[in-house]
């Protein structure tokens, strides 16, 4: 069993006065100090586009050193969006094949050093830059809003039931301490805010944002750790998402989730506490219907019904989610753990979860292309 | 994105071309050289019709920056006639007055101009169709 020690993030914002060495420097201290370690055997970063954004590569190297721990194994992955689950992915397997007792992993994406048009060209780099974006200069909004159309048209869903999802958001992130938007959110503003890429809205799209996200991996339950990893599976789909069989449903979630609930041995009635990639909301209705949640075209109501609310049936995205959390792109699947591991702890504050005890965090790259699941248990 | 990263797809860009599975007849866009039904590595290249109906669309009012000066911009999933899916512009048409299910067809247009030292990139967009396709 891979057991989770140590856990801590920084606040999702703009951080002017940091850098990305800052930001994994932070959130690196706050997991170790919080699992009683000064030291580690590998590390495992989970970035997205430090290259394009921050002007640098080579972060396993450079954190590790940042650390006070250069000498020990240190390297990235990258999975575009779902790079953090992916780091926690592989850090997994690492520990569980025997070859590390203990490991690191630190998300983190420094955006804002870039204007928008350069960010929105690197987001678009999760996407074939051959035959996706070059030929037509699409946006990876508009990649999700070509979804977000044919969603409510196969269904008959309205925009407002889609938007729900950015409300409950914010609803959550008004008590979540390190949320990059704590204010709430109507349904009514979502639909009166300008359009991105029609037919989403500003307000359902994720935000960009400076942030990074760390947790200590170990063989052994050690200090007072409580939460243990219970499946860990990364899946992939057909890269072009027009070329798809079924453009409204995430492949790549469907196989993860299938072999996360055998894995964990669980059910979808198991879950106590979800989080899911919801970058814009049609991705966060979508991931119900895959994950086995809503019947399909019944994701956008379950959150419109308040269902996925903090005392509703099945509380999703309890720390705001990534439109009200924030969305440091590479950072984002380890925020997701340390969620959990917050809500698994019983240290989630106003935004407890009763008895929570089995968490499951989606995480997406791209629109689908790769999807990283992981089920935690508290123990 | 440099000259030669377009020139390498000139072919694939003016005349819509895909791949053909030999063995289970299968038709990949993008073209594969492996059919993902069969796994078959017997492919050949076949042009795709071009005309289709519009599936789904947007509109990008935020683009990526060599896309800037062209915003805002229809792009569509289009449906072709043969069922095979292609993502492209949609061109000659108010953005505004779009909606789902109109024939469209293809056109080679100017996709992008890199600037003075650079080249000009052309390639497949699709308009609403000027007159009924045969097959409908």
């Amino acid at each position: 069993m891979v057991h989770i020690i140590g856990y801590g993030c920084t606040p999702v914002k703009e951080h002017w006065d940091k850098g990305i060495r800052e930001l994994a420097f932070e959130a690196a201290l706050k997991a170790l100090e919080k699992a009683g370690i000064d030291k580690v055997d590998a590390l495992v970063v989970g970035n997205m586009s430090s290259g394009v954004l921050a002007g640098q590569e080579h972060l396993g190297a450079l954190i590790a050193d940042e650390l006070g721990m250069s000498g020990i194994s240190a390297l990235k992955v990258e999975a575009a969006c779902a790079s953090g689950g992916a780091a926690v992915h592989s850090a997994y397997a690492m520990v569980k094949s025997g070859a590390y007792k203990r490991v690191l992993v630190v998300g983190v994406e420094k955006m804002t050093d870039k204007l928008t048009p350069q960010v929105t060209s690197a987001l678009a780099m999760a996407e074939d830059q051959r035959f996706t974006v070059s030929p037509t200069g699409v946006s990876f909004v508009a990649l999700n809003a070509l979804l977000h159309r044919l969603y409510m048209e196969r269904y008959g869903v309205k925009p407002e039931e889609v938007a729900a999802f950015a409300v409950n958001d914010h609803k959550h992130a008004v008590n979540s301490p390190h949320a990059q938007y704590r204010n709430e959110i109507t349904v009514e503003q979502v639909m009166k805010s300008p359009m991105v890429a029609d037919p989403i809205h500003l307000l359902e799209s994720s935000p960009i944002g400076d942030g990074a996200a760390a947790v200590v991996l170990s063989s052994e339950p050690e200090g007072d750790s409580s939460v243990e990893i219970a499946a860990s599976v990364a899946a992939t789909d057909v890269f072009c998402l027009f070329s798809r069989e079924d453009m409204l449903s995430l492949r790549a979630t469907v196989l993860a989730a299938k072999k996360a609930y055998e894995q964990a041995k669980i059910s979808p009635e198991d879950v106590d506490v979800l989080e899911v990639h919801d970058a814009f909301s049609i991705l966060g209705a979508i991931a119900l219907e895959d994950l086995g949640f809503a019947e399909r075209g019944q994701g956008a109501k379950m959150a419109y019904e308040g269902e996925t609310l903090i005392g509703g049936k099945l509380p999703t995205n309890t720390f705001g989610g990534l439109k009200a959390r924030g969305h440091p792109v590479g950072a984002t699947g380890v925020y997701q753990i340390v969620e959990l591991c917050m809500q698994l702890s019983n240290e989630a504050g106003k935004n407890q979860v009763p008895d929570a005890n089995v968490g499951l965090a989606q995480n997406v790259g791209g629109v689908g292309g790769t999807v990283v699941i992981h089920v935690l248990r508290g123990v | 994105m440099s000259a030669p990263f377009y020139w390498r797809d000139k072919i694939i860009r003016y005349r819509l071309v895909a791949s053909k599975c030999k063995s289970c007849g299968t038709i990949h866009f993008p073209p594969k050289k492996i059919c993902k039904k069969c796994r078959s590595k017997d492919m050949e290249e076949v042009e795709l019709p071009r005309s289709g109906k519009l599936l789904t669309f947007s509109i990008v009012r935020y683009p990526p920056e060599e896309f800037v000066e062209y915003a805002p911009y229809a792009v569509g999933v289009v449906e072709l006639e043969n069922g095979v899916r292609v993502l492209a512009q949609i061109t000659d048409a108010d953005v505004e007055e779009l909606r789902t299910g109109i024939e469209v067809e293809m056109v080679v247009r100017k996709i992008k101009d890199l600037g003075e030292r650079d080249i000009i990139v052309y390639g497949y967009k699709f308009r609403p169709a000027l007159k009924r396709s045969s097959s409908s």
